[in-house]
């Protein structure tokens, strides 16, 4: 792909979804472009360029950020973190919450859904009461196709062989033809939505429990501070952040503390 | 770019293992597996049985007298032998295939195949722990989601996978996942599945790159086996091959660097005289 091509699409992302492409990652954009090009029955990535840059508020720099998107995501994923919101998390916060009985989950970049619903199963297995509380369970993503699939909660056997333990399968899942259907009645807890991380947020309760993991990655210093503070404003007191294991709020936003839970670290608020 | 249903199809397009394959997989996969059923479900397999008893008395067991059935053949070899045998007597027309998106002629993924089912043989007897029954099979299978995705790696996308290893210093693995959201070991997943094999085999074909995300011993041995595998061939060949075993797959396995650097050799001259045991199935 050309160099001016590849300008005006990485620019467009960082616009957008404030994710960064250095030079160097067009094997990447035109790999992603590739695979647009051809749903769109669009000729090359040339057309797709010139189709963007003719109509500004067309449906397809919508599917240029949501190609660029990284969707990685897998049912237990890194393990710990859930290990640590059975074992410390969540009694912790049960405890803390039990006179209102009121506690929110929100899950910051839910892709296809495996991550809402891994916490919903370990919420489940472990903590059933909690789901006879006033309990809130939101997932937001930036794609709206990812948002799409994740409400159906329809996983390939691909998907499902991505960390799912079979006795789970069998006890949260149906097959559907080739693919596996999530209990529908723990679907229905979840309330998935767009947010773009990036832009304006949409109005969202006060949070007990935040998963952001291996997003923040993707952004420049200044964005991952905007987020880390709009989330800091909306954890309660004892709420509790979890970020992927290369991320940290350490020398991005201090005012969070650093809490040791299991084998995982999990970010809280400093209190006064 | 790749359709990612197209490869999942094709994984589930695959000709199936025999049905006695099958049942054999699930017998020996059985804590309470007895070499008795075992023997029995070969005899009634006649083909099976007299290729089983070709390798019973191939040269790796010359020095044993010979044997004359399927329940000697079973006993000498042990349930986890004869099983994957069986498999490699079901899968080897495929994995004879070229694979040239990897760099494979034809024979070569074979050869691999079988370099690490003798390493995943030799290694228990260097190792703490032990490997379960199923090992065998998943070391010789590891590789055979690389036959699905190579009829796919255009010369186009194997550029990408290129850059993506040059840019971003990736793996293979990595670069496939990034570029193609599935990696090779996933595909050979779906194929052992598709097969019907136990599940402890399909776990250990998915994660022989990635051991640490499932933390089964199956995938520990698996992972080894394929950088042994590598090693032997490289020995045969005369090249230079650095092992590169994860330290955490030396842990779980009780595995020192001494005994690793035993192993190797050991599981070269092994398979010098326990790859004709599979190549005369």
């Amino acid at each position: 792909m050309n160099t001016a091509d590849f300008d005006y699409i990485r620019h467009y992302v960082r616009e957008q979804a404030a994710i960064v492409l250095e030079p160097g990652k067009e094997y990447l954009v035109e790999s992603r472009m590739q695979t647009l090009v051809r749903k769109e029955n669009i000729a090359s990535i040339e057309e797709l360029v010139s189709k963007l840059r003719s109509d500004p508020k067309s449906g397809l720099h919508r599917k240029v950020v949501d190609a660029m998107t990284t969707n990685e995501t897998s049912f237990f994923r890194d393990i710990h973190p859930f290990e640590a919101l059975k074992k410390q998390i969540v009694p912790d916060l049960m405890a803390r919450r039990a006179k209102d009985r009121q506690l929110t989950v929100w899950c910051g970049a839910s892709s296809t859904g495996q991550e809402p619903y891994t916490v919903l199963m370990v919420l489940a297995e472990h903590f059933p009461e909690l789901l006879k509380w006033d309990f809130k369970f939101i997932a937001t993503d930036l794609c709206t196709d990812v948002l799409v699939r994740a409400k159906a909660g329809r996983f390939s056997q691909l998907e499902i062989n991505r960390g799912l333990p079979a006795t789970l399968l069998v006890k949260y899942f149906t097959r559907q033809g080739a693919e596996w259907e999530f209990r529908e009645d723990l679907r229905r807890r979840v309330t998935f939505q767009e947010l773009n991380l990036v832009k304006a947020w949409p109005v969202l309760p006060p949070l007990d429990i935040v998963f952001l993991r291996n997003v923040l990655i993707y952004f420049d210093m200044e964005t991952k501070k905007a987020i880390l503070g709009k989330i800091r404003r909306l954890l309660r007191p004892g709420g509790c952040l979890l970020l992927g294991g290369a991320e940290t709020t350490f020398n991005v936003d201090d005012a969070y503390e650093r809490v040791a839970c299991d084998k995982t670290t999990c970010y809280r608020v400093k209190q006064p | 770019m790749i359709d990612l249903d197209r490869l999942i199809a094709e994984a589930n397009e695959l000709a199936p293992l025999p049905a006695s394959t099958v049942r054999l997989a699930g017998l020996v996969a059985n804590p309470d597996c007895h070499l008795d059923d075992v023997a029995e479900l070969i005899a009634f397999d006649q083909a099976l049985t007299v290729k089983l008893l070709r390798a019973a008395n191939s040269a790796a067991s010359a020095s044993a007298a010979p044997v004359g059935t399927a329940k000697e053949a079973v006993f000498r070899l042990g349930a986890a032998q004869v099983l994957a045998l069986t498999v490699a007597c079901g899968a080897r027309p495929f994995l004879q295939s070229r694979v040239a998106a990897y760099g494979l002629d034809e024979g070569a993924l074979w050869r691999h195949s079988v370099a690490a089912a003798v390493a995943a043989e030799t290694a228990p007897n260097f190792c703490e722990v032990e490997a379960p029954p199923e090992t065998f099979t998943a070391a010789l299978l590891h590789d055979v989601g690389k036959l699905v995705m190579g009829r796919f790696l255009s010369p186009e996308i194997l550029g990408f996978i290129q850059r993506a290893q040059e840019v971003d210093h990736l793996g293979q693995l990595e670069a496939e996942s990034l570029l193609l959201n599935v990696h090779h070991g996933e595909l050979g997943g779906l194929v052992a599945q598709h097969w019907q094999l136990p599940p402890r085999i399909v776990k250990g074909i998915i994660y022989h790159h990635t051991p640490e995300l499932a933390l089964d011993v199956i995938c520990d041995f698996t992972c080894l086996a394929n950088q042994v595998a590598k090693r032997i061939e490289a020995g045969l060949d005369g090249r230079r091959f650095e092992l590169a075993v994860e330290p955490g797959v030396m842990e779980r396995l009780g595995l020192t660097q001494s005994k690793l650097d035993n192993l190797c050799p050991i599981a070269a001259s092994r398979y010098v005289q326990v790859s004709r045991r599979y190549n005369a199935v």
